[in-house]
């Protein structure tokens, strides 16, 4: 199953009104209920899910339990399990919960775009590639980098911190809060630093949504080089822990 | 009775303080255990502050060098990081102090940081990435129009010059979007109806909210009833005033009439705040004149009825009176 949670009796959480069913509660509750009232739920969770991704900042189940599971909480497990089958059959996406210990979900696409991509799809926003730039270069130098690097990477191409950008506005906002909150970076204090600096680093959104190799090779076209002349990195983008990372066919 | 360390032992040059400060303690016991030695010299150094505060100030020199140049230091191309450690431990021989070997401490702990930045950059087998080229290469995909005859446009005093085309982002947006596998966003294809927040309703330009209540003060007339408008109320009182400054004005017009003989209402906080209030309006609009007498107090006056324009050609001043209770009484 695409959706990971942590299974067997109530753990601890942090949302301390909702603790998992389990499986002969779920069982139960489900005699309760006719097929038509599961549906229903379970449509209403895909309709939350999909309109709450729009910002593409992860949601926390918290939030879904106690804005639209509500009373059917005791069959919870089950609804997720219809809605992940819902995604990945009619929608061609998959619910992935990046943080266990908070219980919180994104949905990232499982198909893959064809070469010759639909003109009817809406433009790419621009920020993508503001954070292409980030995420390529911080994949190029080993996974951190310092914050100067990325600020000074950008500066090179007129984007500048510390001032306000025709195109993105407060960039400093949009690279350390808007990009963080939804998990494509992850923008740590390092010690012991005098001012105070940060490192960046791929967030867990990144990990599950960007693809290294689609990245070298796009490096590879730029610099008009081999990618696999840069080994260390072909080789991490090659790697087979990269199974968590999005691939062409749909995994049931 | 053998001392922790030795001056001529290259072998451990990091002992921690301590062990200078037990060698400190054991100066009474005076031997000549280690060449040369004699516990006379040995209470000189220890105690003199003039050494200890040199000591400290070296440290405190390294340990700014090393945030100052940190570039330097981190960079794969000299050896500078270890000829401070090198310098360091020099500085260690004649550690005798807790607060000198706290600095050095502090020193290390820069340093390791250093240390471990400068190997994190020999990451880097097969060819480099030097993020420099990486940009230059993305200005072009971008389609910079780099100059041709060195005009001098200094575009954000950019190292290269030339123009970028309104779009180039979106260029390398688009190109970055097959690298990511992002969930497309929900919207409708078309909606229903135009899903936008209703226009902000007009605003009336007065203000709403006057709590016109009672009379004001010479006439205790009591207003039993709200008006229905408030507006209209505001207005009505602040004619009503209007006309009290005029007949005041008129029985004596060589009389200034201080303004806050005016407004109070002996008897009534709220009622002479009141006053206050719809008397700023007769100011706003032209209608009531305010300036200071000899005495640099407050007067206030009607404006002659040819005189009268709102907004007109006086200068506009501003003027913010405030009263308390304790201040009315």
């Amino acid at each position: 199953f695409c959706v990971q949670r942590q299974s067997g009796p109530q753990e601890e959480d942090e949302d301390t009104t909702f603790t998992q069913p389990t499986t002969t509660q779920v069982q139960r509750g489900l005699e309760k209920l006719t097929p038509a009232q599961v549906d229903q739920k379970t449509a209403e969770v895909v309709q939350y899910f999909l309109v709450k991704d729009q910002k593409k900042i992860p949601i926390r189940r918290a939030d879904l339990v106690k804005h639209v599971v509500k009373e059917y909480r005791n069959i919870y497990p089950e609804i997720m399990k219809r809605a992940s089958r819902i995604f990945d059959q009619v929608f061609g996406l998959k619910l992935v919960e990046i943080d266990p210990k908070n219980h919180m979900y994104i949905l990232i696409n499982k198909l893959e775009t064809p070469e010759g991509a639909s003109p009817i799809t809406s433009p790419a926003s621009p920020k993508m590639g503001l954070l292409f730039v980030i995420l390529s270069v911080i994949f190029m130098k080993g996974g951190v980098v310092r914050e100067n690097l990325i600020w000074n990477t950008l500066k090179k191409l007129r984007v500048d911190p510390g001032e306000k950008h025709e195109e993105f506005g407060d960039v400093k906002k949009v690279v350390t809060d808007e990009f963080v909150r939804q998990r494509y970076l992850e923008y740590v204090r390092i010690p012991h630093t005098e001012p105070v600096e940060h490192e960046f680093r791929w967030g867990q959104r990144a990990e599950l949504e960007v693809s290294k190799a689609k990245i070298l090779e796009f490096m590879g076209e730029l610099h008009e080089q081999d990618p696999q002349s840069w080994t260390q990195q072909y080789r991490e983008a090659h790697s087979t822990s990269s199974s968590s990372q999005a691939s062409t066919s749909s995994q049931r | 009775m053998k001392r922790a360390r030795s001056g001529g032992d290259e072998d451990a040059p990091r002992q921690n303080g301590s062990a200078g400060r037990r060698r400190g303690e054991q100066q009474q016991a005076g031997d000549g255990d280690d060449g040369g030695f004699d516990p006379a010299d040995l209470q000189d150094e220890d105690s003199d502050p003039g050494l200890r505060r040199e000591i400290r100030s070296k440290y405190r020199d390294l340990i700014n060098s090393v945030q100052q140049n940190r570039e330097d230091m981190v960079s794969l191309s000299n050896n500078k990081l270890t000829e401070v450690l090198e310098e360091a431990n020099k500085l260690f021989k004649d550690v005798r102090q807790a607060r000198e070997a706290a600095l050095d401490a502090q020193l290390l702990v820069v340093a390791t940081d250093l240390g471990k930045e400068k190997a994190s950059q020999l990451f880097a087998e097969g060819t480099a990435f030097d993020p420099t080229a990486f940009a230059e290469h993305l200005l072009s995909f971008m389609g910079l129009n780099r100059l041709e005859d060195g005009e001098d446009e200094q575009q954000n005093g950019g190292a290269v010059d030339g123009y970028l085309p309104q779009d180039a982002w979106h260029r390398v947006a688009r190109r970055a979007e097959r690298c990511f596998s992002t969930a497309p966003s929900f919207h409708y294809m078309m909606g229903s109806f135009h899903a936008e927040p209703p226009p902000p309703k007009q605003r009336i330009e007065r203000q709403r909210k006057v709590p016109s209540k009672e009379a004001k003060r010479i006439m205790p007339t009591q207003l039993k009833k709200m008006e229905d408008s408030h507006q209209e109320a505001t207005e009505k009182e602040v004619e009503r005033i209007l006309g009290y400054l005029k007949s005041y004005y008129q029985d004596d017009p060589t009389s200034p009439i201080s303004y806050y003989e005016f407004v109070i209402d002996p008897n009534s906080f709220s009622r002479t705040v009141e006053n206050i209030f719809h008397t700023s309006f007769l100011i706003r609009d032209g209608l009531a004149r305010m300036y200071l007498d000899s005495a640099e107090l407050p007067c206030i006056a009607p404006v002659e009825e040819g005189e009268v324009e709102a907004g007109g050609t006086f200068s506009r001043k501003q003027c913010i009176i405030s009263i308390s209770p304790k201040i009315w009484k």
